[in-house]
């Protein structure tokens, strides 16, 4: 069970990290393919989260009747994708940042490393007053305990 | 008896003053001061100051109890954490209208309750029982100024305008003055 | 300041343009002792603290002169908590601190205490000789910088400026007049297990020892 690395998407569909903690589970491939890739699946998730057949109607009938105004939950788009070699798993958060995990296709509890992932981010990237919202992500103390918690779970 | 009581901040500049008579054995509360003493009041509580601060090195208690006389006002003083002083001056009555002598009613008041009360605190400045009534004043101003400080608009040494806080200082004074 | 203040404080002039709020409490009527052993979200706090560091970053000129503002946000701190601290000290052990010792002693336990929930990590004295005038209060991991990465262009920047800036307000306030300052040490060895092992020096004015001379003396 690895996890290979981790991609987070900005709202713009901009790519503002990238990281490998596993080196031989992808192939290397270059900042740019990066980039390409963010872009691209930024795209595509988009598409997928209008193919979503539940009708908003329904919902919002649903809502009123029982008095309460919820908010329909959004359509969630591509969350999944399987290779033979790998398994991306993808997290929007409820502000349009995705995050991307590469793992292993055997590996379990993905829902739960994203959730700490997640949270790390609020914590060392939001709560830094250095960081500019939108932009490429280079803060140390996450760097640090994204590393340590990683290599936690990859020795599971 | 009559009491002056002023907070003096850390530039020596005056931040509140408040002047008020005892309260206790049916007094009225209110000072009895001559005209000219109350002029008077502040230049010997500036001079005490100079006292103040050479025992303040000496004592870290907050309360330095009595630290000067002049003539027949006792002055006793109490300081902050943060260097702010309060002095308060007592006047004992049976010297309440000595200086100017004025001949008006309220002299004439004044003799009467300077009789009546020459085993309250206010015939005694140097008693153990004086001192304990003053220090429970002090605290009790020390609290509410720690409050006033508190507010996010107080800045040190700004002079305290709170009705509030002038209330409060007048209800301590009633309570053990 | 007016002279003949008035002794009815009740007078219509005075409340003008006061405010109360709608219960009619005021800060008066708050206990000092209430809030004493209350805590915060720390989260709150990181995102306020977060704004305060963007704030001083505005227009700013260089490293210095941020550190020189979150020293001045800090500082009023000191100087309201050092009375606050004093008065909820049980009333046998309520001093002013006279010396040097007692005083960083206060910042180090009660301070430290009041603000971060722990002491601080170590206190020491400068062992240059010629540097008698400098204290080191040490924390291993200040509670300020907790999720802050500085970028590596402004590495000089420590933002716990703004605690050195309330130990600061403490020093002035308590008349030992000091400059105090933030320094990261996480390097080397213990670089590792603290990285953000910062140093508050603390530098006291020249008179502040000739006047704790002249008081061991007496």
């Amino acid at each position: 069970m690895t996890v290979f690395a981790l991609i987070i998407i900005n709202k713009a569909g901009g790519l503002i990290y990238h990281r490998t903690f596993h080196e031989g589970g992808l192939n290397k491939i270059s900042t740019n393919d990066y980039l390409v890739l963010a872009g691209t699946f930024h795209g595509v998730h988009a598409i997928t989260a209008r193919l979503n057949p539940i009708p908003q109607q329904i919902n919002r009938n649903s809502a009123s009747s029982a008095g309460i105004m919820t908010r329909p939950e959004p359509p969630s788009g591509l969350e999944v994708l399987e290779s033979e070699n790998f398994r991306l798993q993808c997290f929007s958060t409820l502000t349009g940042i995705k995050f991307l995990l590469f793992t292993d296709t055997t590996q379990t509890n993905v829902d739960l490393t994203m959730r700490r992932v997640y949270e790390m981010y609020t914590d060392y990237v939001m709560k830094n007053p250095f960081y500019q919202l939108e932009m490429p992500v280079r803060c140390e103390l996450f760097e640090r305990k994204l590393t340590s918690y990683i290599r936690e779970v990859n020795n599971r | 008896m009559s009491y002056y009581f002023a907070i003096i901040g850390t530039k020596d500049n005056p931040l509140f003053e408040y002047e008020f008579g005892t309260s206790k054995q049916g007094g009225d509360g209110q000072p009895r001061f001559s005209e000219h003493a109350r002029h008077f009041n502040q230049f010997i509580i500036h001079s005490s100051i100079d006292i103040v601060e050479e025992v303040q090195w000496t004592n870290g208690q907050l309360y330095l109890k009595g630290i000067d006389k002049v003539f027949n006002n006792y002055i006793s003083c109490f300081m902050t954490g943060g260097n702010v002083k309060f002095l308060l001056l007592h006047l004992p009555p049976h010297t309440g209208s000595s200086p100017a002598a004025p001949s008006s009613a309220a002299a004439a008041a004044q003799a009467a309750a300077s009789n009546r009360s020459s085993t309250s605190i206010g015939a005694n400045p140097g008693s153990a029982q004086t001192d304990e009534a003053v220090k429970n004043f002090m605290t009790e101003v020390y609290d509410n100024y720690v409050k006033a400080i508190m507010s996010p608009f107080y800045k040190v040494n700004m002079e305290i305008k709170s009705p509030v806080f002038r209330q409060r200082v007048a209800a301590a004074g009633r309570k053990y003055l | 300041m007016a002279h003949l203040a008035p002794n009815k404080p009740s007078s219509g002039k005075e409340s003008a343009g006061l405010r109360y709020p709608t219960n009619g409490k005021t800060i008066y009527h708050r206990p000092l002792n209430r809030s004493k052993t209350a805590e915060l979200s720390q989260a709150s706090f990181a995102y306020l603290f977060s704004e305060m560091v963007s704030y001083a970053q505005r227009k700013v000129t260089g490293i210095q002169d941020l550190e020189k503002r979150l020293n001045n946000q800090g500082h009023p701190i000191g100087l309201k908590l050092l009375d606050l601290l004093l008065i909820r000290e049980p009333p046998r052990s309520q001093a002013r601190p006279l010396n040097i010792i007692t005083l960083l002693h206060f910042i180090k336990i009660n301070l430290w205490q009041h603000l971060f929930g722990r002491q601080a990590d170590r206190l020491e004295k400068s062992s240059d000789p010629e540097a008698q005038d400098e204290y080191m209060i040490i924390d291993n991991e200040p509670l300020v910088n907790a999720f802050i990465s500085v970028p590596k262009e402004m590495s000089q920047l420590n933002c716990a400026a703004f605690v050195a800036g309330i130990i600061e307000g403490v020093c002035d306030g308590a008349a030992f007049p000091a400059r105090v300052t933030a320094h990261t040490v996480g390097t080397k060895d213990e670089g590792e297990m603290w990285p953000g092992k910062t140093v508050f020096l603390v530098k006291f004015q020249p008179e502040v020892l000739e006047r704790e001379a002249l008081i061991g003396k007496a």
